[in-house]
C-alpha cells in the first residue's frame, strides 16, 4: 500500500535526521551566539545585521541553520505528541501538520533573509 | 496530559529527570524560534523601529530570561549529544558517567555564556 | 526484635481507590512479599496481590515500593530505610483490584514480536544439531533473562500511548534477531517498526534502572532501532 511504504520509510529517515541535524545545530547555534555576542560589541546593531543577512558565508550558514533548525523543532513537536493516545489515532493529521509548520516556518526565514 | 509528567521527580531517576528535562527545553526553544522569527521581521519596519527594540530587550531586566533561555538551550544541546552518542548504541555503559558529566558540562558552559551576555548588556 | 514498620497499601475495590495503613513487625530479612502475606493472614484477607516463586523468578510481584517498581519477594523491608512502606500497584496498567494489574495487553506485545526461533530448515522428523559459540550466545545472553514482570513497561514515558510495545517486547524481538540461530530478523524488523515500535523510545532509560534482572532493556532498543532503521532505508534503495 503507498500510504503505508511512505510511512515506513519516514520514520528512519527522520529519526536519523533529528539527530544529524542535532549534531549540526550544536556548531551552528553555537556560532550564532559566538557572532552576536563574543566578536564584537554592537553586534546587533541595524547595520551589522544587514551586513550579515547580506554577506554569501553568513547567507549560507544562516540558511543551513534555518533549515535544520525548523526540521528539528517540528520533528521533534512531532515526536512528542505522536508519544500519546491522541498522537496514536491521529497519526496522518499530525504528520501533515507538523510538515507543513516546518515548511512554512523554514520558508518564511529564507524569505526574511533574502529580502534585504 | 502527559506533557505534565515532566514536572513529577518522584519515582524517576536522574536519567527520567534528565528526559523529562529535555522535552520541556525542547518545546521552549521551539517557541523561542517562533518569537525569534517574528522579532526579526522588525528589520523590515526600518533601522530606527528594530533599533528601539533591540534597546527594550538588550537591557537589564531581559537579562533574566535571556539567561534562563541560554540554559535552556545550553541543556538541550549537551544532553541531546548525550543521547545521540547512546541512540546510535554506543558508549552505553558509561551511560551514568556520561549523563553527569552532562549536567556538570551544562552548568559550566551556561556560566560562561551568561556571563558573556551580562558583559554584553552592561557594556562592559 | 520487635521492630514495627507501617505498610500504606493503595487499595482499589473495583469502582474507587482508597489508602490502608497497616502496623507490621519486622525481623531482619524479611521482604515486602513476607509483610503483604502477614497483612492478609492477620489483619485483611480480603487484600489482593500476585506472587508466586518467593524467588524472583516468576515475576509475578512486581509492585511500586516507595514509589519505584520493584519484586516484592526481593526486597528486604529493613533494606529500604524507612518506616513507612508505600505500595501500590504499577503504573500504565490497568488495575483489576488491589496490587493486581491487567497483564493481558502486556503479553500480547510480546506474542506480536514472535519471540520463538524461526527456521526455514525445521525437520522435526531429522532434527539437527544448531552449533553455537560462546561469543554468539553472548551477544543475546543478557536479554533471555527478562521474566516480563513489567516494571519496565511501567517506568516507561512512551507508555502513555497505550499501543507503545514497550521495552520488554522489544528487547524479546532483538534476543531473537541477535540470535544466531534465528532467521527471522525481518519479519522482526517489520514488526517494531510500526508507529507504535521503536520509533516512540527517547532513551529515558528508566527501564535499566528498574529491571530487577538488570537485562538492560534500553540497550535492546536502541539496537533494534538503529537495525531496523538500516534495514529499512536499506530495503527501500534495494541494497
Amino acid at each position: 500500500m503507498e500510504e503505508m511504504h511512505t510511512r515506513r520509510v519516514l520514520e528512519p529517515i527522520a529519526w536519523i535526521l533529528q539527530l544529524i541535524s542535532g549534531i549540526f545545530l550544536t556548531v551552528l547555534v553555537t556560532f550564532h551566539f559566538y557572532v552576536t555576542h563574543f566578536v564584537e560589541h554592537n553586534a546587533m546593531e541595524y547595520d551589522k545585521v544587514i551586513g550579515r543577512f547580506t554577506d554569501p558565508a553568513y547567507q549560507v550558514m544562516y540558511v543551513l541553520l534555518l533549515l535544520f533548525v525548523s526540521f528539528h523543532a517540528f520533528n521533534g513537536l512531532r515526536a512528542i505528541i505522536l508519544d500519546t493516545n491522541f498522537g496514536a489515532k491521529h497519526a496522518r493529521a499530525v504528520n501533515t501538520a507538523t510538515f507543513l509548520l516546518f515548511f512554512a516556518v523554514f520558508g518564511y526565514g529564507l524569505v526574511l533573509l533574502f529580502s534585504f | 496530559m502527559s506533557w505534565t509528567n515532566w514536572f513529577r521527580i518522584s519515582g524517576k531517576s536522574l536519567f527520567g529527570i534528565a528526559f523529562s528535562l529535555h522535552r520541556l527545553t525542547g518545546v521552549v526553544l521551539a517557541i523561542y524560534l517562533c518569537m525569534h522569527l517574528t522579532y526579526l521581521t522588525s528589520l523590515k519596519f526600518g533601522k530606527e523601529f528594530y533599533e528601539s527594540l533591540i534597546k527594550t530587550t538588550v537591557s537589564p531586566t531581559f537579562l533574566v530570561f535571556d539567561i534562563l533561555l541560554i540554559l535552556a538551550g545550553v541543556y538541550h544541546g549537551v544532553n541531546g549529544l548525550r543521547l545521540i552518542l547512546h541512540e546510535f548504541g554506543l558508549a552505553y555503559e558509561s551511560r551514568r558517567t556520561l549523563l553527569y558529566a552532562a549536567f556538570v558540562l551544562t552548568l559550566v558552559l551556561w556560566f560562561v555564556a551568561s556571563y558573556q551576555m551580562y558583559r554584553f548588556v552592561m557594556g562592559v | 526484635m520487635g521492630s514495627e514498620v507501617t505498610f500504606r497499601i493503595k487499595r482499589f475495590d473495583g469502582e474507587k481507590s482508597y489508602w490502608q495503613t497497616f502496623k507490621v513487625p519486622v525481623y531482619r530479612g524479611m521482604t515486602v512479599l513476607e509483610g503483604l502475606y502477614y497483612i492478609k493472614e492477620n489483619y485483611d484477607g480480603t487484600l489482593a496481590f500476585r506472587a508466586s516463586c518467593r524467588m524472583s523468578v516468576c515475576g509475578s510481584c512486581a509492585i511500586k515500593i516507595n514509589g519505584k517498581p520493584r519484586l516484592a519477594c526481593e526486597t528486604q523491608i529493613l533494606s529500604l530505610g524507612s518506616s513507612n512502606i508505600d505500595i501500590e500497584p504499577l503504573d500504565n496498567f490497568k488495575v483489576i483490584k488491589d496490587l493486581i494489574t491487567d497483564f493481558e495487553g502486556f503479553f500480547k506485545k510480546h506474542e506480536h514480536v514472535k519471540p520463538y526461533i524461526i527456521r526455514k530448515d525445521d525437520n522435526y522428523e531429522n532434527p539437527t544439531e544448531i552449533l553455537q559459540t560462546p561469543e554468539q550466545l553472548y551477544a543475546y545472553y543478557d536479554f533471555t533473562l527478562c521474566i516480563k514482570c513489567g516494571a519496565c513497561y511501567s517506568v516507561c514515558p512512551a507508555a502513555a500511548r497505550e499501543d507503545y510495545l514497550g521495552p520488554a517486547a522489544i528487547t524479546a524481538a532483538y534476543r531473537f534477531n541477535a540470535d544466531s540461530r534465528d532467521g527471522g530478523s525481518e519479519i522482526r524488523y517489520a514488526l517494531v517498526c510500526g508507529d507504535n515500535g521503536v520509533w516512540r523510545c527517547h532513551f529515558a532509560a528508566e527501564c535499566s534502572e528498574v529491571c530487577p534482572k538488570q537485562i538492560d532493556p534500553a540497550k535492546a532498543v536502541q539496537k533494534m532501532r538503529v537495525k531496523a532503521a538500516l534495514h529499512t532505508i536499506k530495503s527501500i534503495f534495494g541494497w
